[in-house]
């Protein structure tokens, strides 16, 4: 536990300056000093500041997703050679395969794994600035015994300390607080809500028709549907105020996930191929494809090959599905540099 | 000796166990994240069937570092044990063999 605290103590104490810089911010403002309220927009501030700061790692992706499409053409080409083949030495190849392409054209689309624990140390650390608040202790830093104290104490509603969980209020020596148990529910079941949606965006709608054509797709579907509970049930422990973060985190990534799978699906996923519906309906698809053509044909002369790509586009592009077949136009061979630095602009 | 091999070997399959319920039920919700083939948690599990819980765990910790945003990603196998003395069942889990190799 020492040695956590030990890793976990910069951390700490950035968490603790942010509430405590929005505290001020807050009270400056006018807003009580001790109020639940300021708290919990306290807490607000600090995730927005939190994943605001993460924000270019998402654009990054996002970056990079794009370049995905100069390698369409090769990703296809592996993907056909491993159509139909569901055994799972198959499947690893194939993604072996990919990964190498990806690397070798430096068009990684994945987002990486370290950015998913970044999280975790700033749950852990506003959990125990929030435990040690309830015993008035202070924090390692910008959070002074007095602050602490006001911050444990804050009570929302007249009567629903930001320490308190929904446990701690059920087993209250004073009997239960039934206000702490209201507002714990309805938190956990909006914090589950959010959450269950996010997944499910991913899920149905941003996973390419390979992933869903893998036999781990119809367990992650069951997965889905069992995990919310298991939420529900570890999601009474916590204090008000963590659940405070977590609730406000998750409808940012669900917001953050909305637009990203809208504006910029997968390719071959169910979203992209919405998205080309979309488009073709509001009659964007073609102008943006002609617009392409005139940036290209500025940016390069080499306009014999236009018409060359655009007919190969029309022909790889007729049979398939109209979300796959975005990736070949933008793709045009020899402008695709040119053109993927383009194309998002509309 | 083969009881000793396999009291040395339960930490390793704790570790294994624990991982493999991640990957069979928290994983999933991620998606596709890993830059690198073989994910991380794929990595790990490699790194602590072929040296044990702590050696493996932190090559595992160290992977997952590498893998930020930066990387460039790709094919990252985990390095083999050149001396593996343990066989691996086909559920992944690492015991004992009865016939030492020479």
């Amino acid at each position: 536990m020492d040695f956590l605290g030990t890793i976990l103590w910069p951390l700490k104490w950035v968490v603790e300056l942010l509430l405590v810089g929005w505290h001020w911010l807050l009270t400056s403002f006018g807003m009580d000093s001790g109020a639940g309220l300021t708290w919990v927009l306290s807490i607000v501030g600090l995730v927005l500041v939190v994943r605001t700061a993460l924000i270019p790692l998402f654009v990054k992706q996002i970056k990079n997703q794009r370049r995905m499409m100069e390698v369409a053409p090769q990703l296809k080409k592996i993907q056909d050679k491993y159509k139909g083949k569901r055994d799972q030495l198959s499947r690893e190849a194939m993604s072996r395969e990919t990964m190498a392409l990806y690397k070798n054209t430096g068009t990684n689309p994945l987002g990486s794994c370290l950015p998913l624990l970044v999280q975790m140390p700033i749950f852990f650390s506003l959990f125990s600035v929030l435990n040690g608040a309830q015993n008035s202790k202070a924090g390692v830093g910008p959070l002074n015994a007095t602050l602490a104290k006001e911050f444990g104490e804050a009570k929302l509603f007249g009567n629903a300390p930001l320490h308190a969980s929904f446990q701690s209020a059920m087993n209250d020596p004073a009997g239960p607080q039934t206000i702490v148990m209201v507002i714990a529910a309805i938190m956990v079941v909006i914090m589950t809500a959010s959450q269950f949606i996010t997944q499910l965006q991913i899920v149905s709608k941003n996973m390419s028709d390979e992933t869903k054509a893998s036999p781990m797709f119809r367990q992650q579907r069951i997965l889905l549907y069992i995990l919310p509970f298991v939420f529900l049930f570890s999601g009474f422990a916590f204090p008000l105020g963590v659940m405070f973060y977590w609730l406000t985190t998750n409808i940012w990534t669900m917001v953050q996930q909305f637009l990203i799978i809208r504006s910029m699906p997968m390719p071959g996923s169910e979203a992209a191929r919405e998205r080309e519906a979309r488009l073709a309906r509001k009659g964007k698809l073609e102008p943006k494809k002609e617009a392409d053509t005139i940036v290209i044909e500025e940016r390069k002369p080499a306009q014999r090959q236009q018409p060359m790509g655009k007919n190969r586009a029309k022909k790889a592009g007729a049979p398939q599905q109209p979300g796959s077949s975005a990736q070949p136009n933008k793709n045009d061979p020899q402008s695709g540099n040119g053109s993927s630095n383009n194309s998002p602009r509309k | 000796m083969i009881v000793l091999d396999t009291l040395l070997l339960v930490p390793r399959n704790l570790g294994l166990a624990i991982l493999m319920v991640y990957r069979r039920l928290i994983s999933p919700l991620y998606g596709d994240v890993c830059r690198y083939y073989p994910s991380c948690s794929a990595y790990t599990l490699g790194s602590i069937q072929q040296r044990g819980l702590l050696l493996g765990s932190l090559r595992g910790a160290i992977r997952i570092v590498r893998c930020n945003p930066w990387a460039a990603g790709g094919i990252d196998d985990v390095p083999p044990k050149i001396h593996f003395r343990y066989t691996l069942t086909t559920h992944g889990f690492v015991v004992a063999t009865t016939q030492r190799k020479v």
